[in-house]
């Protein structure tokens, strides 16, 4: 094995400027994968943050109750008008995808800010929510449990710290980022059972609680159109299934956005497959050549010994060796130009507030590592055939098309 | 030692069949020495490499110490290549990335018979026998043809092989070094008893031979 791969390195060695030009070549394909792909999952997550951060496509109400409506996010706003917690779920309805429900309750004397503030509750259920929590800016290394609560960015309470609703404790879980949207900024967000848990605190005016703390009623629903689905085909089908209700749709132009986005990233995977590809046909024709140029020496071996598998493993790892340093180059390149992205695009991108999430760490190293394993992987395909043809044939043969 | 019975080699070609070697049959006995020779396309080195285990015959057999080389499986006729059969090529046949050493022992380390260092130490060996001790670390670039000739030489008998094929080793060397080159060749071939077989189209290196064998269009000439 040692032999082996003395002699490929020496062969690498021996034609230094092709071997130049395809560890270059190499570098230039897999640290464009690389990069590529790195960049597109952090795209994608950035995407999918920012794109919820967007908001719902639109809004599922009561009929009657009133809703606010601004450029980039639907709101629901307090309401004693209620529906059936499984309303939507129960129309089954094709067009919509996810469903996020929320209750609202409006209060005073909460113990919150001021002594006749009235303090938005916001009711949400964790698993499903999609508009609220994509805006969390800081919180606690844990899951969302009952008794916590979310602040809007209007509200300078610190994180971790305990928050009096009602004279009952509760934690500050997080901090949403600014939105800009009155409830989003001076809300308090909590999960249903949270919300459901203040009824008994809360003052009474006669026996008249908030409609929207019984269990199995919600405020709305903010829902997020199925891909492909246009919004008037959701609003005609939820105005048919569910009686009394009112479907308010935001802008519709950023639905078109989130679906043509998503396709285009989509696209740019299929072209980086492709180039991975078409770089596997490269290196594969020049490998046939490298053999052919070189049967006379691979006959000489055979000659005087070497099997097979010998001659076979020499050439293969002869393009392990080149594709992998240029995998290994390709991955610093790929590295370079990020830092370099990240300099100019992500910071612009920063200031004016659109946020860019990086893929972690764990993930780029893997990344990585599996560019430079694919690269190898690509040589050693690349040369394994072209050897593999040349072994089979008879020494003489071989000798005599070099002499 | 060697004995071919009906060897023959064609090739498929654009213009028909052509036949290199017509149903040859031939005996060598161990430790001698014979020459095939030939004008050039007479088919003595496409012979010559059916009996090296280096081209595989279209028909007939190559019996070598009583091994059919043919019906070796591909591994054997590498193994038996490797440590009974020893080549001098008609052209510099070093790999030019290696040292001479290198080159030497390479068949051993190969064949995995002598470990590396043993197979080093006999390279060395070799290389002082053939007057190129102080060669070790050259080059072949390095060196002259008929030294590359000698160092081709040293390879081939790394494995201490049976037999040693020699196919014209000397054309492309002026007169001094071609008798240089033979002299060592039948110095192997008395001194060790390595059965030699010189392919040639020189008649006076012939002469030497203690068995003559004459081809014209891929038959013996009687």
């Amino acid at each position: 094995m040692r032999l082996l791969a003395n002699l490929a390195l020496q062969n690498l060695g021996r034609r230094k400027a092709r071997s130049f030009l395809l560890i270059a070549a190499v570098a230039i394909g897999s640290g464009v994968v690389f990069t590529g792909a790195t960049l597109m999952r952090s795209i994608d997550d950035s995407m999918a943050v920012g794109f919820t951060r967007l908001g719902a496509d639109m809004m599922v109400v009561p009929e009657g109750a009133l809703t606010n409506i601004t450029a980039a996010l639907l709101t629901v706003e307090p309401t004693d008008l209620v529906l059936d917690a499984d309303v939507l779920a129960r129309a089954s309805i094709a067009s919509l995808g996810r469903i996020a429900p929320q209750k609202i309750v409006r209060v005073g004397h909460s113990g919150i800010g001021g002594h006749h503030d009235l303090v938005d509750l916001i009711g949400i259920d964790p698993a499903r929510d999609f508009t609220i929590q994509p805006w969390l800016k800081e919180k606690l290394n844990r899951e969302l449990r009952a008794g916590d609560v979310i602040l809007g960015a209007g509200r300078d309470v610190p994180l971790g710290s305990q928050l009096l609703i009602f004279g009952k404790p509760h934690l500050v879980y997080g901090k949403l980022g600014r939105t800009g949207v009155g409830t989003h900024e001076r809300g308090v967000f909590m999960s249903f059972a949270t919300l459901e848990a203040l009824t008994g605190s809360m003052p009474q005016h006669g026996d008249v609680r908030p409609a929207a703390l019984s269990p199995g009623k919600v405020t709305g629903f903010l829902v997020e159109l199925a891909p492909g689905a246009t919004a008037l085909q959701a609003r005609f089908a939820i105005l048919s299934a569910v009686k009394g209700a009112k479907v308010v749709t935001g802008d519709s132009s950023l639905s078109g956005i989130r679906q043509g986005l998503a396709a285009l990233l989509q696209g740019i995977l299929a072209l980086m497959i492709l180039m991975f590809a078409s770089m596997a046909v490269m290196v594969s024709v020049l490998f046939s050549a490298i053999v052919t140029e070189r049967r006379g020496e691979l006959g000489l071996l055979k000659a005087i010994g070497a099997r097979r598998a010998q001659l076979v493993g020499m050439m293969v790892i002869e393009a392990v060796i080149a594709t992998g340093v240029g995998g290994v180059l390709g991955v610093a390149l790929g590295v370079l130009v990020m830092r370099l992205y990240e300099r100019s695009l992500v910071y612009y991108l920063d200031n004016i507030g659109v946020p860019f999430i990086w893929l972690d760490l764990p993930q780029t190293v893997a990344y990585a590592a599996a560019a430079i394993v694919l690269a190898s992987a690509i040589g050693a395909l690349g040369a394994l055939y072209p050897a593999w043809r040349a072994s089979r044939r008879d020494a003489y043969e071989l000798v005599r098309g070099e002499s | 030692m060697l004995a071919c019975r009906q060897v023959s080699k064609s090739y498929r070609t654009e213009r028909g069949i052509v036949t290199a070697v017509a149903g040859i049959d031939l005996d060598v006995a161990a430790g001698r020495f014979a020459a095939i020779i030939g004008r050039s396309g007479s088919g003595k080195s496409t012979l010559m490499a059916m009996i090296g285990g280096l081209s595989r015959p279209s028909g007939g057999t190559v019996t070598i110490d009583g091994t059919d080389l043919w019906r070796l499986s591909d591994n054997a006729l590498s193994e038996f290549r490797n440590g009974k059969i020893g080549y001098v090529f008609q052209f510099a046949s070093l790999l030019p990335t290696l040292r001479l050493i290198d080159n030497v022992a390479l068949p051993a380390m190969l064949g995995r018979r002598h470990g590396a260092s043993g197979s080093y130490a006999r390279a060395a060996g070799l290389l002082e026998r053939m007057g190129l001790g102080g060669y070790l670390d050259a080059y072949p670039s390095e060196i002259s043809a008929g030294e590359q000739r000698r160092v081709a030489i040293a390879r081939a008998l790394i494995n201490d092989p049976a037999l040693l094929l020699a196919d014209e080793p000397t054309s492309d060397l002026d007169e001094q070094t071609e008798s240089e080159i033979m002299d060592v060749l039948l110095t192997i071939n008395r001194e060790v008893g390595t059965t030699l077989i010189l392919v040639t189209h020189n008649l006076a290196l012939a002469e030497k031979a203690q068995q003559v064998v004459h081809i014209a269009n891929g038959a013996l000439v009687a």
